[in-house]
């Protein structure tokens, strides 16, 4: 009915629009038609032609009133008005391009800030998975862990033959499917038999991974189950869009092509389609291959068949009808008979422990996995908070600049009411003119977030590449900046054409400008300066506090010493070392070899250095009683015996490992006072034992003990660390850090020179200095200063160019008053001071106002954000300063101006 | 020839659909086959005619067409659209339903 409906009015209603004068030709002819019959007839009737002409106009009352009720039926007179105001609107921007340009730019900037942050909050917060019904996705446990865990019955880590009892066994899922916990970042590889090696990011998964998605590839097959076994025997792999468009330029015979990693050859079966990049955002892997192959591409793993290997995400698709909540309690009840089987007939006191406490909570997976999103939401949302209070100031400025603008037009609106434009009328004339610089201010806005919400995306990233996150404007995005500017026009306009339209006409019609409510004018005008202050004092302060927090960060104790150490990683396992002697002795002849190198002052192989994943774990010390949970963990690190010179981390105790600490000799350990404190209480832990499980529960004799350093990132307390030496455990460790004097640039050259003399194939990359490192484990801190720092700066700026145009049009109001105090003999500092007494006043009330709000907000950042200090009041006082000197420069030109009036010219101006 | 009763309000459109409803025709035409059919006792008046016609366009109930008339001259043909024909059967099961009504109440016998 309704659709029949619309499909007859809407031609119509169109052919009135656009076919206006056609459709205005024919209502002419039909009543002229019309008119002419009727003649006929009276003419028939015996009348004269002169007569029935006469009776005929009459009888149709008259024709032009014809023409008008018919057209009203047309019902577009709304669009054809709402035309004919944006014509106006446009002619009468084009008169006042300054205004015009200031409105529209700042518009631009405030509008394009709020659309960047968005769609980086919605590329990270809240998009939905490129996958089939993302939202009967579901994930083990809360995806925060990553890494591998040896714990029983572990929460977040699965291991693969749990996952694939899990899956038999489970009855709420229609489908599960395994992923690998971290990506394999820059792995080496061949492709084809291209001779260099490249670096490959490589996620591992099971058979159902791609099935299980709903995530079909564009091109050859994806993973079946039969891949998930036997283990080893499964050399494929499926390449991401991205990768195939970058390496291979989308060469359509890729099927067949392969590429080799630790000399295994997998061979590219096919191409995943392009707005897939996996299941976590901020990662996008070139190619997935199935875990079953896990021993290949990390041959320090055996998660295939280790039950206690605890390194994958299980993911599962909840049957039709089945709700979280039952398939929670499934999900628990398999889960606990698994690791039941897995414990021996008699579960020991800790596994009955850990099985009590075990607890598997479900999360959505529909937004997919993100380690980005748990670092960046709150600083995100901080900053949209920020750019929406900025595009607040943004608008009131436009209000009063809108608002002068009225008062000018205050007779030609007089004019108009007179003559009978109705109020409603007007008003919808003059939102069309606000509408018209919002759309045009929104239009620009999404050209500057494209371009911003990429430099944000840099500026978040840490490492060289920005992070694969696409902030691309979409759907959601486009809805959010029309909705922004709609709301923008309606804040800025509404105000200035309510206040506009409400005038007394006869003395707006004489002569006088001035018998118009002007105080109440200047009332929402002052008031609209205070509302700027205050929000800009917010900004200030907010900012002052993010870079105090910023600068806290930097001065912390890092523990070690983050000055000129260059990190390179290396990848032995690349080019065929296997985890033995010869790999030790490759160690030591790199630490040798670059140690001698002119300029270099130690040199050391480590497992991690800073803010690049941890190995931790449980310890057992003798005469030490464990407490359950994860009160015993220590944070493990393998290093070289250089390794506490390179990182200038200071040994206070005992010594560091040397030459005499090889595979045969005692096995020992460096910890740190944490460590000493917390499992050697009293005494010296030199010489003291303990074990890493309870099979080897006291082989490890702590020979020195060094001072705290951070581990994983800043803001952590300290933590207990145990050292050990690689020649006492054989394995890949794939971290090489230098710590130098000179230049930079020329001691990586050297650094990757004498590499090469030590092995000429071995693979080896410049990551990163150990500053940059620590920098970037505070981006999110970092993102927050720098952008808080300068959008509060904006928003001065623009309460700023608010109050110099409000006293400058005051200046120009006041003319003739002025004119006649400095007659009546005012001096030139009376009519300064007047003018100046005004813009200090509303800057003051501003930021009296502004502070309390300022000390709330920081309240609630402090709550979101850990680690934020709460602003000192040489902060807040700092920042009310800097608003009354900028205010005192803003109010002094305009000042400066009046006072120069000279009294003549302005008495004869009135 | 008296003054023609005033249109029972709202009836207008039901007369207009119903002409229509017989033969598509021009607004002249339908001015005077409505003056015709009911005995010169309806009439339409020449001002309220063709607001009426152009609403029932703009509802989508008659549409239009230019096509030559009897004496050769173009002119605006109307006719009944399948939503037009609709309308007509509700409007005119209203109009019974009202007009019974009101004979019913006016054919009270006083006691």
């Amino acid at each position: 009915m309704r659709l029949e409906h619309w499909f007859y009015t809407i031609p119509l209603r169109l052919r009135s629009l656009v076919h206006r004068k056609h459709v205005e030709r024919e209502l002419d002819e039909e009543l002229q038609f019309h008119l002419a019959q009727r003649i006929e007839q009276e003419i028939a009737a015996g009348k004269t032609p002169e007569e029935a002409r006469y009776a005929a106009l009459r009888a149709m009352q008259s024709i032009e009133q014809q023409k008008e009720r018919c057209r009203d039926t047309r019902r577009v007179a709304w669009i054809e008005e709402f035309f004919r105001d944006l014509r106006y609107a446009i002619r009468h921007l084009t008169k006042s391009p300054g205004f015009a340009a200031v409105a529209i730019l700042s518009l631009a900037l405030g509008i394009g800030a709020n659309t960047a942050i968005f769609s980086l909050i919605n590329a990270v917060m809240l998009r939905d998975l490129p996958v089939k019904n993302p939202g009967e996705l579901v994930l083990l446990g809360d995806g925060r862990a990553s890494g591998s865990s040896d714990d029983f019955a572990r929460t977040e880590l699965y291991s693969f033959p749990f996952y694939r009892q899990f899956r038999q066994k489970n009855r709420v899922f229609s489908s599960t499917s395994a992923v690998l916990s971290l990506l394999f970042k820059r792995m080496h590889g061949e492709v084809g038999n291209g001779a260099a090696l490249e670096s490959i990011d490589v996620q591992l998964v099971s058979g159902s991974y791609f099935s299980m998605l709903g995530v079909k590839p564009i091109l050859g097959q994806s993973f079946t189950e039969a891949d998930d076994h036997p283990a080893g025997g499964h050399p494929i792999a499926v390449i991401s869009y991205s990768w195939w468009t970058r390496r291979f330029a989308r060469n359509p015979s890729i099927v067949g092509k392969t590429v080799t990693f630790r000399s295994t050859v997998y061979t590219i079966i096919g191409v995943a389609p392009p707005e897939f990049f996996g299941t976590s955002v901020g990662e996008s892997p070139d190619l997935w291959i199935p875990a079953s192959m896990d021993k290949q591409i990390s041959p320090g793993w055996n998660g295939f068949n280790d039950k206690m290997f605890e390194a994958f995400y299980i993911l599962g698709r909840l049957k039709p009808g089945v709700t979280v909540a039952q398939a929670q309690a499934n999900v628990n009840i398999v889960a606990r008979q698994i690791w039941r089987s897995y414990a021996g007939a008699v579960l020991s006191k800790d596994q009955q422990q850990a099985l009590a406490h075990a607890h598997i909570e479900l999360t959505g997976m529909a937004r997919g996995l993100s380690r980005v999103r748990g670092e960046f939401s709150k600083p995100l949302l901080i900053l949209m908070a920020m750019v929406g209070l900025v595009l607040l100031i943004a608008c009131a400025n436009i209000a009063n600049l809108l608002l002068a603008r009225a008062t000018a037009r205050q007779r030609e609106i007089a004019v108009r009411m007179a003559i009978g434009a109705g109020r409603a009328r007007l008003v919808r004339q003059m939102l069309t003119e606000s509408l018209l610089l919002a759309i045009i201010g929104g239009a620009l806005g999404i050209l500057f977030a494209f371009w911003a919400s990429h430099a944000l995306l840099g500026m978040v990233s840490s490492g060289p590449e920005t992070l694969p996150i696409n902030v691309l404007p979409d759907t959601r995005v486009l809805v959010f900046t029309v909705l922004v500017s709609l709301v923008t026009a309606l804040l800025f306009g509404s105000a200035p054409a309510l206040r506009a339209t409400r005038i007394d006409l006869t003395p707006a019609l004489k002569e006088g400008r001035g018998a118009v409510p002007q105080a109440s004018r200047s009332r929402l005008a002052n008031a609209l300066i205070v509302l700027q202050v205050a929000l800009s004092v917010v900004l200030l302060v907010g900012a002052g506090l993010f870079l105090q927090t910023l600068v806290d960060l930097n001065n912390l104790d890092t523990g070690f010493n983050k000055q000129n150490v260059l990190l390179f990683s290396i990848d032995p396992a690349g080019v065929g070392y296997k985890e033995d002697a010869r790999l030790t002795n490759l160690y030591q002849r790199i630490e040798q070899k670059v140690g001698a190198e002119p300029g270099v002052r130690a040199a050391s192989i480590s497992f991690f250095t800073f803010h690049q994943g941890a190995w931790d774990g449980s310890v057992i010390v003798e005469g030490h009683t464990l407490k359950p949970g994860i009160a015993n963990d220590v944070f493990h690190n393998v290093v070289g015996s250089g390794y506490f010179a390179t990182m200038g981390i200071p040994l206070l105790a005992g010594r560091v490992f040397g030459p005499h600490d090889t595979a045969n000799s005692p096995k020992v350990a460096v910890i740190n006072e944490t460590m000493a404190r917390q499992f050697f209480p009293g005494a010296s832990p030199i010489g003291r034992r303990f074990g890493l499980d309870s099979k080897h529960s006291a082989d490890i004799e702590v020979v020195g003990v060094v001072k705290d350093a951070k581990y994983l990132s800043l803001r952590q307390k300290a933590l207990p660390a145990a050292y050990y030496p690689y020649t006492q455990r054989p394995g890949y460790y794939n971290d090489f850090e230098v710590r130098y004097a000179g230049n930079k640039r020329a001691m990586i050259a050297e650094v990757r020179r004498a590499m090469a003399e030590v092995d000429r194939r071995l693979p080896v990359f410049y990551q990163n200095t150990l500053a940059q490192q620590v920098d970037q484990s505070i981006s999110g801190a970092s993102l927050v200063a720098q952008l808080s720092t300068f959008f509060g700066l904006v928003a001065v700026l623009l309460a700023c160019l608010g109050i110099y145009g409000l006293m400058s049009y005051a200046v120009t109001r006041r003319t003739s008053e002025i004119g006649i105090r400095m007659a009546l003999g005012a001096e030139r500092s009376n009519v300064l001071w007047i003018v100046m007494r005004q813009s200090l006043l509303l800057a003051g009330l501003g930021i009296v106002i502004g502070l309390p709000v300022a000390l709330g907000a920081e309240q609630l950042v402090s709550k979101m954000l850990f680690g934020v200090r709460p602003a000192d009041p040489v902060s807040m006082a700092g920042a009310a300063m800097l608003l009354l000197i900028f205010a005192l420069v803003a109010g002094y030109l305009p000042a400066r101006r009046a006072s120069r009036i000279d009294p003549m010219v302005a008495l004869r101006c009135e | 020839m008296s003054k023609p009763s005033d249109l029972v309000q709202g009836t207008l459109d039901l007369l207009l659909l119903k002409i229509l409803a017989l033969e598509p025709l021009h607004g002249w035409a339908v001015s005077q086959r409505l003056k015709q059919v009911s005995g010169d006792i309806l009439q339409v008046s020449d001002g309220s005619l063709y607001p009426a016609l152009h609403k029932l366009e703009q509802e989508g109930w008659i549409k239009a067409e230019w096509k030559t008339s009897e004496l050769g001259r173009r002119a605006k043909f109307y006719s009944l659209t399948r939503l037009g024909r609709r309308q007509l059967e509700k409007e005119a099961a209203n109009w019974e339903r009202l007009a019974n009504a009101i004979t019913s109440v006016v054919r009270l016998k006083e006691a």
